[in-house]
Order: C-alpha cells, then sequence, then structure tokens
C-alpha cells in the first residue's frame, strides 16, 4: 500500500474512532476522488466487515425513501448505529444537484445514532461506484452497524450494486407496467430480497403474485445458498416492515457480513487481493469491460473484453480495413495491440499496477478484413514483482473453429 | 485546491418560525443550475438539525432565507456551528434584515446579506466564491 499523506492518514485515524467530522470530510474526498483517497479508502475497507449493508434500489416514485425512513426508525429502536448514503441524480446539464431532501424530511434524521449523507451521481457509474463502495466502507469501519444505500435502479449495473451492498432489495410499486420496466432493467436478476412497496395500494398483492410467479421462472442456480423473498411493505403504516428487516437480517446471516467486500470493486487498482475470491464471470467481465473502456487504444481499435478471471482476460475484435498494412494484410501492430490488451488486463487483474517491461510476438497466418479475432491471456508464473503471461491469438472460423494466428509472451514489473 | 472535481455543496434552509420557502427554492434551483450539489431543506428547521445537516452532509456553505422578524436566531446558530467545529462553513443570509440588525449578523460571522433585488447570478457567483474558500479551508485543517 501506498504511504498515505498525513492529512489523511489523520483523518483515517478519525474515521476509526467514530469522529463524525472526519467521516464527513472522508466521504467528500471520496466523492471528488481526491488525490489520496483510494489509498484511504483502502486502509479503511481493511477496518469494514461488520456492518450489514443494504443497497435498496427502485424505479423513481417506487417508495424508496419512505422505506429508508421506517428501516432507519425500526434500527434505532433495535439500538443500532445507522447510516445512510443516498444517491441521487445529478442535472445532466449542469451537474448541479438537489440531495437527499426526502429522507431528511423525515422524523428520524435528528437521532445521534443516525448519519445521512447524499451524494449526486455524476454520470460516469465506474466513479460513483468507486465512491460509494469507499463511503459505505468508511461507514463501516467507523462503527455503524447498518448501512442504507438508496439508488435509482435503472442504469446501475449489477456489479455495482453487487460491489456496494451485501443484501439487496429491489423495490417494486404495485402495477404490472412498473413491474416490467424493474425487470427490463435487469435489477430483478440482482435482488436478495422483492419488497412490493405501497401494499396498502388496491394491486399490491397482483403485483406480488407477478414476482413470484416470475421469480420461478428465472433461470435456477444451484449454487445459491439464499432464494429471494418477495415481500409486501407498506412504509406510512409500518406494515412488513419488521418482516423486511428479519429478512434482511437473516441473508446477512447466511451469507455473513461483508459479501460485498469480496466482490471487486469497479476500479483494478482497488482490489487490495480480494479479486481472488470471485468466481463471477459476470463480475469479471464488467470489471475488465470498465477498464477497456477508458483504454483509448482499444476503443480506437474496437477491442472488447470476451471474459475474465484472476490471471486471464480474453479480448476480442473484428478486422476491418482501418487495421490493414499497406499490401492489404492485417498490420502486424493491429494483432500486437490485440495480444497486448489482453496481456495488460491479465496481468493487471490481481489489483496490484503491473507494467509491462518487455514482450514479443510471432505471426503465423495471414488476417483478412472481416476477420474475427480473439486474444487468451493466462498466467504463466507470477511473483512478488515479476509477471510473466502468454497470449494466444486466434481466428474464429465457422462454427466457432479457432486458427493459432500469433504467439505472444509478456513480462511485467509488479508494483507493491 | 487539489481535488479534481470539486463540486460546491451547499445546504439551503430556512431555521425558525418563518414558512416561506418560495425564495429558498428559487435559490437552490439556481444553485443547482450553476453546477453545485444542494441539500435543500423544508422550513421550521431547529439549530441542531441544521448543524447536524451542515456536519453529514459536509457543506460549504449554509444559505439561510429569511423573510420573518427574528434574524437574532442566526447568530445563535453561528455560536452552535463553532461549537460543532464547523467554523470552515461559510453562511450567507438572503431576505429582509433591517440596517439596525445587520452589525450584529455579520459580528457573529455571517458573510454576506442578499437583499431583495439581488440577482440570482450575483447571488450563485458569491456563493461559489465562498465554497471555494471553505474548501481550502478544510483542506489546510485537513477537517
Ligand atoms: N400509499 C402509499 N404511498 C406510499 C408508500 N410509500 C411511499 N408512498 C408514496 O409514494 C411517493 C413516492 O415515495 P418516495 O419514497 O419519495 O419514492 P422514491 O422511490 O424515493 O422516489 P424517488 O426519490 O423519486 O426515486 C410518495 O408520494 C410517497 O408518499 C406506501 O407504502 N403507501
Amino acid at each position: 500500500m501506498e504511504v498515505l499523506d498525513l492529512d489523511h492518514a489523520g483523518l483515517v485515524a478519525g474515521v476509526l474512532d467514530g469522529d463524525r467530522r472526519a467521516i464527513a470530510r472522508m466521504l467528500t474526498l471520496f466523492d471528488d476522488a481526491s488525490p489520496g483517497s483510494r489509498e484511504a479508502a483502502g486502509s479503511l475497507a481493511a477496518h469494514a466487515g461488520r456492518a450489514l449493508v443494504v443497497g435498496i434500489t427502485g424505479v423513481p416514485g417506487a417508495g424508496k425513501s419512505t422505506l429508508v425512513n421506517a428501516l432507519l426508525g425500526a434500527w434505532l429502536e433495535r439500538g443500532h448505529k445507522v447510516a445512510i448514503l443516498a444517491i441521487d441524480p445529478s442535472s445532466p446539464i449542469s451537474g448541479g444537484a438537489v440531495l437527499g431532501d426526502r429522507i431528511r424530511m423525515g422524523e428520524h434524521g435528528s437521532h445521534p445514532n443516525a448519519f445521512i449523507r447524499s451524494f449526486s451521481a455524476r454520470g460516469e457509474l465506474g466513479g460513483l461506484s468507486r465512491a460509494t463502495r469507499a463511503a459505505v466502507d468508511c461507514f463501516d469501519a467507523a462503527g455503524f452497524d447498518r448501512v442504507i444505500v438508496e439508488t435509482v435502479g435503472a442504469g446501475q449495473s449489477e456489479t455495482a450494486i453487487t460491489a456496494m451492498a451485501d443484501t439487496r432489495v429491489v423495490l417494486c410499486p404495485p402495477g404490472l407496467g412498473d413491474g416490467i420496466q424493474a425487470i427490463k432493467a435487469g435489477i430483478l436478476e440482482i435482488a436478495d430480497v422483492l419488497a412490493v412497496s405501497k401494499a396498502d395500494l388496491p394491486r399490491a398483492g397482483e403485483t406480488a403474485h407477478e414476482l413470484r410467479e416470475m421469480l420461478t421462472l428465472r433461470r435456477a442456480n444451484p449454487d445459491q445458498a439464499w432464494k429471494t423473498r418477495v415481500m409486501l411493505v407498506s412504509a406510512p403504516e409500518m406494515k412488513g416492515i419488521a418482516e423486511l428487516i428479519e429478512a434482511v437480517e437473516e441473508h446477512g446471516r447466511v451469507n455473513g457480513h461483508g459479501r460485498r467486500l469480496k466482490s471487486p470493486a469497479l476500479d483494478i487498482r482497488q482490489g487490495h487481493g480480494t479479486l481472488e475470491n470471485s468466481g463471477d464471470a459476470d463480475v469479471w467481465r464488467e470489471r475488465l469491460s470498465a477498464l477497456t473502456e477508458r483504454d483509448g487504444l482499444c476503443a480506437t481499435l474496437g477491442i472488447s473484453v470476451v471474459a475474465g478471471g484472476p490471471g486471464r482476460a480474453e479480448v476480442a475484435m473484428t478486422v476491418d480495413a482501418r487495421h490493414m498494412n499497406f499490401n492489404g494484410g492485417c498490420h502486424g501492430g493491429t494483432i500486437f495491440a490485440l495480444a497486448d490488451a489482453a496481456f495488460g488486463l491479465a496481468s493487471n487483474s490481481h489489483g496490484a499496477l503491473a507494467s509491462g517491461i518487455d514482450a514479443h510476438i510471432t505471426f503465423q497466418v495471414g488476417v483478412r478484413p472481416g476477420d474475427r479475432l480473439i486474444a487468451r491471456a493466462y498466467e504463466y508464473s507470477r511473483s512478488k514483482r515479476i509477471g510473466v503471461y502468454r497470449t494466444e491469438v486466434l481466428r474464429i472460423e465457422k462454427e466457432n473453429k479457432e486458427t493459432p494466428v500469433s504467439a505472444f509472451t509478456g513480462t511485467v514489473y509488479i508494483k507493491q | 485546491m487539489t481535488a479534481k472535481d470539486f463540486r460546491p455543496r451547499v445546504l439551503v434552509t430556512k431555521i425558525g418560525l418563518d414558512g416561506h420557502d418560495r425564495g429558498s427554492r428559487i435559490v437552490a434551483a439556481a444553485c443547482r443550475d450553476a453546477g453545485m450539489e444542494v441539500v435543500y431543506t423544508p422550513p421550521w428547521q431547529s439549530i441542531p438539525a441544521v448543524v447536524k445537516l451542515a456536519l453529514e452532509e459536509d457543506v460549504d456553505v449554509i444559505g439561510i432565507s429569511s423573510l420573518a422578524t427574528d434574524h437574532l436566531i442566526v447568530p445563535k446558530l453561528m455560536a452552535a456551528l463553532r461549537e460543532a467545529g464547523l467554523d470552515r462553513v461559510r453562511v450567507v443570509v438572503g431576505g429582509i434584515v433591517p440596517d439596525n440588525e445587520q452589525p450584529q449578523l455579520f459580528q457573529s460571522g455571517v458573510r454576506q446579506i442578499f437583499h431583495p433585488g439581488t440577482t440570482l447570478d450575483e447571488i450563485t457567483t458569491q456563493i461559489s466564491t465562498y465554497a471555494s474558500e471553505a474548501r481550502l479551508a478544510a483542506a489546510e485543517t485537513g477537517v
């Protein structure tokens, strides 16, 4: 880990002490992605893992804020220290935002064991997820044992929500239209608990029934220790709140608090070795995709991520006229770039920064416009400082047969 | 200022018995449109509630809209902010403040009073200047 500058070390100590001003300031540093904030996030994450972190998501108007208030009240009453992070969309024009007003209107905000903070979604999903994850870990490390993250569901990726919450509650308002919208946004898939809000309204029971049916149609996951529950809640009447809390806490007991810590944060350098624990293919693909999106050359050449894992990456591209050399064949540099992209992702997948120091390549067969190429990199050896990676470049033929195009070997120096 | 993505955080609120919030809504919207992050509260906030909120949201500026006659609640807020260690937070007041009450507000630490007729542009420009000052102060003290 890098050395913290003095101020941040002081702030980290303040947060660990539960100093509210230090917590508030730290959250701003995360929100602004200030220099040194990543290192601070790393030190705080090392102290996190006790809190139960609940993500509440749902379409606008689903009743999230109302529910968050009800949960806050119920948990405070049971003697918990509760932190809330409310994420509000910012204006696409000015970037400004009006934040957190709905929860603030609730009655529990002034309780000394409550801490309410709002973040604005500043467009870039990766950045927000990073800041949110860091904020959640900060609350956890500061001694809040219940943390609620409220987000607007649409547009949030599965990885983002998994990386920031241990238990995920998706709130669906009554009525088929909204239900279908929720499913389209893909948030049904990630729910540990599906709560139908406004149970006092006539169509709530019907919506719960539809959701249960949809769950039974969903592809079964044999590894799942937890079966998604469907529940009805009515926040103003406090109906179903105790049951929801029971379900959330049970989920926490079954999966263990701090599940989120095992899922990779979106930034590869924040992994702190936890990546190895993740076997989730979608998580890996998204994580590596987030990196290639920031990679100018990958964007220019049209290279995308197919799959990944610890020490592994597979990327693909379709060759076109832009990739040719003056003889009309595919430029060697194009193929090198593709192999190098896979090499870079595989060697950086462990969370430590790895810089290439040597690479070479062979060319076996010619490549034409329209050809689909993939590059698969895997770890050949890795010590504390040096990693060696092999990458195969293959041309995809009919019926998915693969023809070897190039063999690439690269060496990285690993920065500690 | 080193943060690469600094956005002023502003609390727009009303304390005390004053229930008119049209003015503060307009100012909140103007601040948002000027790219700030605004925490907006309904009227009738208590001083401890405002202090807690300002602390948790780590705001740079508090804008208090005040049309009521009891402006002298503002110095009480200033004292409470200092007590909570929030000296860096800049406070501005908007509304009709009688001439003879102004010195007391300024003495308590209020940076500026926006009188009726001040343009929204002027208000948002000033608020964002105060916000930068407050951030600098935060960077210097560490908290
Ligand atoms: N009848 C009924 N209305 C509810 C219930 N919960 C929330 N509402 C109402 O639904 C509306 C939206 O509630 P919010 O809690 O603001 O919903 P939200 O999901 O936070 O909305 P956004 O902040 O816009 O994303 C409000 O008018 C609430 O009063 C409920 O259990 N029953």
